[in-house]
């Protein structure tokens, strides 16, 4: 377990440079890690046999079955579900914001991103990638082929991040724009109104959706472990604060926690899965808490 | 003139003033949840800055006002109804000096309760042993005198020094008006005496009286005052040994060697009063067949003085075994003419008496030759050397020593072959027809070559040539377990050695015959045959003066687990002490008394103890002597002292070590305030 969890170390990952390579590491570890897999199966499931009518496909022809009986049987297999997967990845400038210079949220957020790709293609469900800062600047339409993964994983790469956040207003454009019910994953630090975002997450669930959100926050943004006189500057809005940060350190981690907790306390409300991501943290948390929900999407 | 130091408090002001917070830069995204807390933040720091510099300048303040010596004026409340008495008596060896009527001790105990008894009944009495260096404080009248009751002679010295010092930071402690009254009780020996005159400062006393314990008769002593061994030979030790008489009166006694049961013949000693002279004496000793042979000799006068003490001196001797060495020169007798001559030499002197030097020449070299020698020296590796292979092999292996030198053509064949076997530390290759030299300091010799010879190599390797110019050498090949002794000025080896076996090998870089001959014709073939004879086989003493550390020769089995287990040794009062291993030497702690020291396992090592020498010298101290070193060692209060210069100090309590601890406490606090108001 402990081999195969280096290949979720976000640092790690971030050496690896190519996103093909970091998903596949990232998926495959994960996976290499878990004895017995519960997940293994999850593409075409035997169900039954029955007897032979004319005009069956010969392929489905159990000819073990046959060999030992004499007797003509056609295996069944479960039907399987493909669900459409909407991952929304937030590309503002908050997102670059790295504590300890290694992993910004921003290449978290990607390797999650190809991560969870990688694994829902896997499986034959169809992905798709929306990018978006104040507005929605990339949108991939969900597609279940392997070769689909590519499309993905070159998007994730070229993207840099920019501009404000302005989640409200996206995911209501998902919403509007999305024609079928599928689980919809958001990646983002939820650095926005509280109450705006709320009503974009209530707009995909009256849809039917099912939201995951993946809340990406760097150590440093949830402790505040900064010492010395310090001059802050916002990454979006640039605006400047000067302040001695070990006097604060109490008070905005009470804050944030509060925030976070409101997050959660609104999500789980709603019916939305809600997972907290610290990007010193390795990936397998957030790809268990997406198998757990797919799981009981099956 | 100090409290002009406050004036640094401008250094932190100004700095307070001007400096500036410097900001790191860093951006962030959460400002949001910052902003709440920040008004009160920045004016807890401003807070905090203030309340620093102020602590800050309150430290420089105050280490100003240290250096200005501050003292509280106050009525310090003395304690005269109380005075104070210190008495220094004298219970070293000397004092156990009788002149028929009684002990110089219990005349100076009797002085002593004499004193104490005369002195107030409410004195407050401090007796120093100054022979033991025990202290006795604040005694009560009668707690002194059982005190006082209690002097015993112990072994060594009095220590003036301890005592005077002690007295001194009494005096400046307690204050006190009246000053201490003081009593000093000895017999003023040498050594006493220059103790006294050693004394940097006098101490200031309210009172002092010093007294000569001394006899009224004429003194009767004589002492060993030292013994050296002069020679060993055919089982008997000869012994030098000096007996000096330190008293009024002629000496007629016997001294007499003495090893276990077995003594010497009685030596007369007829010796005038003041006069010092050796004698030699001579004693039958049994040797060990193998290793060295350890003894402890008494060497006793008869009784017959009123010190008996002295009259015994404490000698421990070790007598390395005999070596019989014989060295086998093989080739021309002309080539190696220098090198028998040197070895000649040596063989002369005392160490090496029992050395045999043969000749043979290349062609004649035999095996037998093989089995008589010690040491096999080769002036050339010839094609003969080299046909003796085996048998060199051998003679190697089982514990010789074998000598290579070269030639300008060595047998290329021979040194092949004597390489294969191990036997030549170096491989000669291409001779080079250049000018070199021979460092005179090589620090060679690192490797081990053997225990027993790994201390010789280190010594040869340490001796100093004298810088020869050599015309040619060989490009060796060292062997990788050979260790170069000496080197060329081009990093070349002139001397390798190596271990084979039991034995060594040596190669010397050059030739033992013509003009290359650079180490025969060096005042270092000396030193190469004294490594090559073995090591000189000196006869070692083991005393040592009462106060000195003892020690005696450590055993190779000692030397072997000195870090995982622990030796004793008994020393002279019969107690067992830990000792420990330093070097060659186990080293004993503590000794108590006279006598031996000895080690409890075998072979038993012996360390004499004796008296310090001028503990044994009993010549009466005249009374001007004993005036002149009272005056410069004590003051008397009144007279020369001025007493506005005593009487300022009273009255002003010092204060300043109050400050200190402020300083200490504020630089503590200092960083702790700096952290909380951080928060």
């Amino acid at each position: 377990m402990a081999k195969s969890r280096k290949y979720l170390d976000p640092v790690l990952l971030s050496k690896l440079g190519n996103m093909d390579l970091v998903a596949r590491c990232a998926v495959e570890g994960f996976f290499a890690g878990l004895h017995p897999s519960p997940f293994h199966g999850f593409s075409v499931e035997y169900s039954d046999h029955r007897d032979y009518q004319p005009g069956d496909e010969l392929k489905f022809l159990d000819w073990k079955m046959y060999g030992r009986s004499d007797k003509l049987y056609i295996k069944q297999f479960q039907q399987e579900t493909n669900v459409t997967i909407y991952i929304l990845l937030d590309c503002s400038k908050s997102m670059s914001f790295s504590g300890n210079g290694s992993v910004s949220k921003m290449d978290y957020g990607c390797f999650l991103a190809a991560s969870l790709s990688y694994l829902m293609l896997g499986q034959a469900d169809s992905v798709s990638l929306v990018l978006f800062g104040d507005k929605i600047r990339t949108r991939i339409p969900p597609r279940s082929r392997r070769t689909h993964l590519n499309a993905i994983l070159t998007a994730l790469e070229h993207n840099k991040p920019s501009g404000q956040t302005n989640l409200a207003d996206v995911l209501h454009n998902v919403a509007d724009t999305t024609n079928r019910r599928g689980v919809v994953i958001l990646i983002s630090d939820l650095l926005d109104d509280e109450a705006d975002i709320y009503k974009g997450l209530t707009h995909l669930k009256y849809l039917n959706h099912d939201v995951i959100i993946f809340q990406t926050m760097d150590h440093q943004e949830l402790n505040l472990d900064y010492e010395g006189l310090i001059q802050f500057e916002d990454l979006e809005s640039k605006a400047t604060m000067r302040t001695f940060p070990q006097s604060l350190q109490e008070a905005y981690r009470k804050r944030v926690a509060g925030f976070v907790d409101d997050i959660e306390k609104s999500a789980g409300r709603s019916g939305i899965d809600y997972c907290l991501l610290d990007t010193s943290e390795p990936l397998d948390k957030a790809l268990m808490a997406y198998l757990g929900k797919r799981k009981r999407l099956m | 003139m100090f409290l002009l130091g406050s004036f640094a408090v401008a250094g932190p002001l100004i700095a307070h003033l001007l400096a500036k917070p410097r900001y790191r830069r860093v951006p962030f995204t959460m400002l949001r949840f910052l902003l709440v807390g920040r008004v009160e933040s920045q004016s807890r720091r401003r807070f905090r800055d203030l309340l620093i510099l102020l602590l800050r300048c309150a430290i420089i303040v105050l280490i100003a006002m240290l250096f200005a010596r501050p003292r509280w004026l106050t009525e310090i409340e003395i304690d005269e109804s109380r005075p104070v008495y210190y008495l220094g008596l004298d219970n070293s060896m000397s004092m156990a000096y009788s002149d028929g009527s009684g002990r110089y001790l219990d005349e100076l105990v009797d002085s002593a309760v004499e004193y104490i008894r005369g002195a107030e009944d409410n004195g407050l009495f401090s007796i120093c042993a100054l022979g033991s260096q025990e202290w006795a404080r604040d005694l009560s009248k009668d707690a002194a005198l059982a005190e006082v009751g209690k002097l015993k002679v112990t072994a060594g010295t009095a220590d003036i020094d301890n005592f005077v010092s002690v007295l001194a930071g009494a005096r400046l402690q307690e204050k006190l008006e009246r000053g201490i009254s003081v009593l000093v009780l000895s017999d003023f020996t040498t050594n006493t005496l220059e103790q006294f005159a050693d004394l940097s400062e006098p101490t200031i006393v309210g009172q002092i009286d010093c007294r000569a314990i001394v006899s009224p008769k004429p003194v009767s002593n004589a002492a060993v005052t030292s013994a050296h061994v002069t020679g060993s030979k055919d089982g008997k030790l000869v012994l030098n040994v000096s007996v000096a008489n330190y008293g009024d009166v002629e000496q007629k006694r016997e001294l007499t060697a003495k090893i276990g049961e077995k003594s010497s013949d009685v030596v007369d000693i007829k010796l005038p009063a003041g006069q010092e002279r050796s004698y030699s004496v001579t004693t039958e000793i049994d040797l060990e067949e193998r290793g060295t042979t350890f003894l402890p000799v008494e060497l006793g006068l008869s009784a017959g003085d009123g010190l008996e003490e002295d009259d015994t001196f404490y000698l421990a001797i070790s007598v390395p075994q005999r070596k019989s060495v014989n060295v086998l020169l093989v080739g021309e007798e002309d080539d190696t003419f220098l090198l028998k001559t040197a070895m000649t030499a040596l063989s002369r002197m005392n160490a090496y008496e029992m050395v045999a030097v043969r000749q043979v020449s290349f062609g004649r070299l035999k095996s037998p030759d093989l089995g008589w020698a010690d040491v096999v020296v080769c002036s050339a590796i010839a094609a003969q050397v080299g046909d003796m292979g085996d048998e060199l092999e051998s003679f190697v292996a089982t514990g010789g020593k074998a000598v290579f030198f070269m030639t300008n053509e060595p047998s290329g064949e021979a040194a092949k072959k004597l390489w294969e076997r191990g036997m030549l530390a170096a491989l000669p290759g291409r001779r080079l027809q250049r000018q070199t030299g021979i460092l005179p300091d090589v620090s060679g010799g690192k490797s081990s070559v053997g225990d027993n010879d790994a201390a010789a190599v280190k010594s040869l390797s340490h001796y100093r040539m004298e810088r020869i110019v050599l015309t040619g050498y060989f490009e060796c090949e060292q062997h990788a377990d050979s260790v170069r002794t000496w080197e060329l000025d081009n990093g070349l080896g002139l001397v390798y050695v190596k271990r084979l076996g039991n034995g060594t090998t040596i190669l010397v870089n050059t030739s033992a015959d013509d003009s290359l001959g650079a180490l025969t014709k060096s005042s270092a073939s000396v030193a190469f045959c004294g490594y090559l004879l073995g090591r000189n086989s000196e006869i070692a003493e083991h005393s040592f003066a009462y106060g000195e550390q003892a020690m005696v020769p450590a055993s190779q089995m000692e030397l072997k687990f000195a870090k995982d287990k622990q030796f004793w040794v008994q020393v002279c009062d019969g107690q067992t002490k830990q000792g420990t291993i330093r070097e060659s030497f186990l080293f004993v702690p503590e000794t108590c008394g006279i006598g031996w020291v000895r080690t409890l396992t075998k072979p038993f090592r012996y360390a004499g103890i004796n008296l310090p020498e001028g503990e044994t010298d009993m010549r009466k101290p005249t009374s001007e002597v004993v005036a002149g070193v009272t005056k410069r060692a004590f003051r008397v209060q009144e007279g020369e002292i001025s007493k506005a210069e005593i009487f300022n100090d009273k009255g002003h309590k010092p204060i300043w070590k109050i400050f200190v601890w402020i300083i200490i406490a504020m630089l503590l606090i200092e960083p702790a305030i700096a952290n909380r108001m951080k928060r």
